[in-house]
């Protein structure tokens, strides 16, 4: 557990060469470290002062200079503030020695380097955001495309938190309905039927479902895809694993069975990461022991795509191995056709594979619109999703225990039996959010309806 | 000067639970009253149980208390609520006859040789090197004990409003405390104002009942407590009257003069006790509403308007009860009144209900901010038994939340405070699947018979009933059955839907002993068909339990803490939670920040 009534530090900016990097203060000392490192009596806050940035130790035991940088130093007052507690940001050169000149400085003045996301959790701690924004935060740094970035910028923005709510307010309806006809059965009041309370069941349940769809939308956004080019030997796939990947990656011979070895590249295509595999040439019927071995590997990397990019020679006729290949792979392929530049032995339209030519480029836009489709993730909806594995299981437990609600109610299993299913429900919404509301049941009870004696 | 070992403030339904769990248990024990007259007396509602309340009562009955055998012997009309529902709502309810329970109470304490009387006005409570030492009544005597259950009720400066008419009084007719009240506060407890109404009590003789819908009791009736064996005496019945437009106008015409709506009285009031004044106000589109016409005893004159509850000036009064449809020429015996008083937050208190600024003083009842009869039995009954135990320094006896409501009242109480009164549902109790009024006796006499509450009698009655659901179940694990052309083990067909334990019975296919129908086929039905659910709570209780297993050492310093709010600190502070499972929850403390008391709390254990 992480102390927090000290002064941490730590670099803002991730590891490498840049034209700027941060060096963030947060605690009770900030502003009086900050104040020995810029040999500054005050630091207005919330006000970019450039000033320079000293250091007891000097930048390095060979280069003792008391001064290691020109900065603009920002303070934070707590509580406005990213933690919550006082916070100074100092934007220096991006230089690495640099950057820990400034840390070893500010931890010789009594700061101590932060552990990974201490920071977010100070914020958390001070309820300057909430769980699902804290992780938000880490998906956010962790961000490989801009369709995950605008994701995770969602959550932090609070819109799954904000359609939750919406499914909790409906089943804190229900809830406090079934708890009102069952604490008080003799007020004469009509609270909800057995219709009524199936219906909203169905509703929620339907609710959650759609955010579950998100959740495997959102994984795919997150852990990105796999495709492997899978074909006979020398048909393009090399070729094609260029055009893909964007580099010339593959060594591409006119020898077939060049490529003995499984060559990976992660390309972003419509926003989803994409990892392609290119395989070793797959002749069903092996010839020396190194090939082999590629084929098991290409074997493996097939069954464990999520898409399987099948390449035919269109210069030539289908060969058996290649048939057998449009049969071993039915689910989640992409048929390609290569080689469109040459003379046609077959027609693609025969077994409705797309025509490319990695000469001339031809196909290969619509082939990389075909991927995510094919890959069974369908539409890529503009919506806020759920990309963390995190809340999707807990989704998945609230969804469970709603169906099981009302197969009970159906069945004609006791309230309380079905209460204590749609109280699980609730309990998991609350584990996504970090909320306990309290006494919520009884006071939606009260407002609603006119009860007691 | 006389010596007790416990001396108890009050003979109210708290007050009375507390005195026979104490003297039962063998201490010395007094009870202190303004008079013998009024003891066990109920100043409201003339009726005992209902959702939730009806639970209370037979786990006071399973601890060997009053509560369950005063109402089976003298009540007149019995009803189980939500019969057609699942065993764990079921909730016996009961139509009381005031002044019989009242009697048979005093009887039994008065038969109690443990139990002694003071009568007289409580004045000052007397402290000794911060301990309790004893009690100085108004008129100086001084009476000396090791342990007090101040059990006042709505007593503490109390006032009564009829219309502008204000009266001191801590009932109608009954002086208020001041005294004590500051002898009290004198200590520094946090302590606030509450309020709670009554209504009008009509002369029976000016009614025709022929003109409403009667409510007949049940056949067989269900008694309260595990030791009575049957009901004979024949039921009285209730009617129903429902309010009009004419009686809602009339309302509204007089509101002004109502001090519950004028801002003569100060105090929150009881949310799911409305007074008539609250329906007709804040519901005005609910067409009418339900009044229950209830007689307080079999031959006493007074009905009781159930539902009725006003402070209106007494002449208003008269007039809006003779708009009810059928009651044009009812007499009214007294008016309805509103009553205000203070009470003590009950953060003050730890989960023995005792005080945490002054040891050995305990507190019981409506002036920790409950309302109802049976809050304040369950409170009397463990605030008794943990005076008791004080007395001869032993540790206190504590009920979990899964335990019995009693557990899930006393942890809301000292957990999250008042702001209103509190009253108990079913709803609250989030194990409630597991706390039922069959197995109350299950869960709790075995602990009162630990402590000596428990007469061998009823140890006796408990072993039998015991080990008759034991072979019951093994009955039923032995056994196949026939379903429809299916035969299957029993067990697995209990747990089907549509398939009845007593069905089984009839048809001869099972072959059980049933002493008690009720509760022996609910213990056996609720074990099978709901296996499922069962288990799902079992599993929140053991998670439960670890957390109630980690301690907070009593005198730790929650503002030692930095990354606490303020607010927060204040909270944990003033509540001064026991465990983990209690600081979570604290209404306003995350986890996190009980994470952090954790880390801490095991940190310091480590030295």
């Amino acid at each position: 557990m992480f102390s927090t009534d000290d002064t941490i530090v730590a670099i803002a900016t991730p590891p490498g060469r840049g034209g700027i990097g941060v060096v963030r203060l947060s605690g009770p000392d900030a502003a009086h470290i900050a104040r020995q490192l810029t040999h500054r009596d005050t630091l207005e806050p919330r006000h970019a002062t450039l000033t320079y940035i000293f250091s007891p130790i000097g930048i390095a035991p060979e280069a003792p200079s008391a001064k290691i940088d020109q900065s603009v130093v920002t303070r934070f007052e707590a509580p406005h503030s990213y933690t919550g507690e006082d916070v100074v940001e100092i934007s220096a050169h991006g230089s690495p020695v640099v950057l820990q000149a400034i840390v070893a400085a500010a931890i010789a003045a009594g700061a101590r380097l932060a552990n990974p996301g201490e920071f977010t959790f100070r914020a958390y701690l001070h309820g300057r955001i909430d769980l699902v924004q804290a992780e938000a935060v880490a998906e956010l740094i962790d961000a490989v495309t801009p369709l995950q970035a605008r994701v995770a910028f969602d959550h932090l923005e609070g819109t799954l938190t904000g359609r939750l709510r919406g499914i909790d307010a409906a089943l804190l309806d229900l809830v406090a309905r079934l708890e009102a006809s069952l604490d008080f059965p003799e007020e004469g009041y009509h609270f909800i039927t057995p219709a009524e309370a199936g219906e909203a069941l169905a509703s929620v349940q339907a609710s959650i479902d759609e955010l579950l769809a998100d959740a495997a939308h959102g994984r795919m956004i997150r852990e990105g895809l796999t495709a492997a080019i899978v074909g006979r030997p020398n048909v393009g796939k090399s070729s094609l694993f260029n055009r893909l990947a964007g580099a010339a990656r593959a060594i591409v011979t006119d020898v077939p069975g060049t490529t003995r070895d499984l060559l990976t590249e992660r390309v972003e295509v419509c926003g989803v990461p994409f990892t392609f595999v290119d395989t070793a040439g797959v002749r069903r019927t092996a010839g020396d022991a190194i090939e082999e071995e590629g084929i098991a590997r290409a074997r493996q990397a097939e069954g464990a795509a999520d898409v399987v990019i099948v390449v035919l020679d269109r210069s030539r006729p289908l060969t058996d191995d290649d048939r057998a290949l449009i049969e071993d792979t039915r689910a989640r392929r992409v048929l390609v056709a290569s080689k469109i530049d040459l003379p046609a032995a077959w027609n693609v339209a025969e077994i409705g594979a797309l025509g490319v030519s990695s000469l001339t480029d031809e196909g290969i836009a619509d082939l990389r619109a075909a991927l995510v489709p094919a890959a069974g993730a369908g539409e890529l909806r503009d919506r806020p999703a759920v990309a963390n594995i995190r809340h999707a299981a807990l989704l998945e437990q609230a969804r469970a225990a709603i169906v099981r609600a009302r197969a009970s109610a159906a069945a004609g299993v006791p309230e309380e039996c079905v209460l204590a299913d749609l109280h699980e429900a609730r309990a998991r919404f609350d584990e996504v959010t970090g909320a306990r509301p309290q006494d919520e049941v009884l006071r939606t009870i009260f407002e609603r309806f006119c009860i007691g004696k | 000067m006389n010596s007790y070992d416990v001396i108890v403030i009050g003979a109210g339904l708290a007050g009375v639970e507390a005195a026979w769990a104490a003297a039962r248990m063998g201490r010395d024990v007094a009870i202190c009253t303004l008079s013998t007259d009024t003891i066990a007396h109920m100043p409201c509602n003339p009726a005992i149980g209902g959702t939730a309340k009806g639970h209370l009562v037979r786990e006071i009955d399973a601890l060997g208390g009053l509560m369950g055998l005063a109402i089976d012997a003298t009540a007149i009309q019995f009803k189980l609520l939500n019969r057609s529902r699942g065993p764990a709502v079921w909730s016996p309810r009961a139509q009381a006859d005031k002044r019989r329970y009242g009697q048979w109470v005093r009887a039994a304490l008065q038969a109690e040789p443990n139990i002694s009387w003071i009568l007289g006005k409580a004045g000052r409570i007397l402290v000794d090197e911060g301990q309790i030492a004893g009690l100085a009544m108004e008129d100086g005597t001084v009476h000396r004990c090791r342990a007090l259950v101040v059990t006042t009720g709505t007593f503490l400066n109390g006032l009564i409003h009829v219309g502008p008419d204000r009266r001191p009084a801590g009932r109608v007719g009954e002086p208020p405390s001041h005294q004590l009240a500051e002898s009290l506060k004198s200590f520094g407890f946090a302590w606030g104002r509450l309020k709670t109404g009554t209504p009008p009590r009509l002369h029976r003789r000016s009614i025709d009942f022929s003109r409403f819908v009667e409510e007949p009791g049940d056949n067989p009736p269900v008694p309260f407590s595990f030791m009575t064996s049957g009901l004979s005496r024949p039921q009285i019945s209730c009617h129903v009257v429902y309010t009009t437009d004419r009686v809602h106008a009339l309302v509204r015409e007089h509101i002004a003069e109502s001090p519950l709506f004028n801002g003569q009285i100060s105090g929150i009031g009881p949310r799911y006790c409305p007074s008539l004044e609250d329906k007709v106000m804040r519901f005005p589109h609910r067409e009418r509403h339900q009044i229950f016409l209830e007689p307080e005893g079999a031959d006493v004159d007074e009905i009781y308007l159930n539902g009725f509850s006003m402070s209106l000036p007494a002449s208003v009064q008269e007039r809006i009860v003779r708009a009810l449809p059928g009651l044009e020429d009812a007499e009214m015996i007294r008016p309805g009144y509103a009553v205000e008083y203070d009470f003590i937050q009950p953060t003050e208190l730890d989960r023995s209900l005792q005080t945490r600024r002054v040891p050995g003083l305990f507190l019981a009842g409506q002036i920790n901010g409950t309302s109802g009869y049976e809050e304040a039995g369950a409170q009397g009954q463990i605030a008794g038994i943990n005076a008791a135990r004080f007395v001869h320094r032993e540790p206190a006896m504590v009920f979990g939340r899964d335990e019995s409501y009693g557990g899930v009242l006393v942890d809301d109480l000292t957990t999250r405070g008042c702001l209103e009164p509190y009253r108990m549902f079913t709803s609250r109790a989030e194990h409630r699947l597991l706390l039922r009024i069959d197995n109350a006796d299950l869960r709790l006499t075995p602990r009162g018979r630990e402590i000596g509450l428990v007469s061998d009698d009823r140890w006796a009655h408990f072993e039998d009933r015991r080990a008759r659901l034991t072979r019951n179940q093994s009955v039923v694990s032995r056994t196949t059955v026939a379903i429809g052309r299916d035969r299957l083990p029993a067990a697995r067909a209990l747990r089907q839907p549509g398939v009845d334990v007593r069905q089984l019975v009839d048809e001869g296919q099972l072959a059980l002993e049933i002493r008690e129908p009720l509760i022996d086929f609910a213990s056996l039905e609720t074990q099978y068909r709901f296996e499922g659910y069962l288990k799902r709570q079992e599993e929140s209780v053991a998670r439960l339990k670890r957390q109630e297993a980690r301690a907070i050492p009593s005198d730790f310093r929650f503002d030692g803490i930095p990354g606490l709010s303020r607010e927060s600190i204040e909270r944990l502070t003033s509540v001064r939670p026991e465990t983990i499972g209690q600081a979570l929850r604290i209404p306003g403390i995350t986890a996190a920040a009980v994470a952090l008391i954790a880390a801490h709390v095991a940190a310091g254990a480590r030295g």
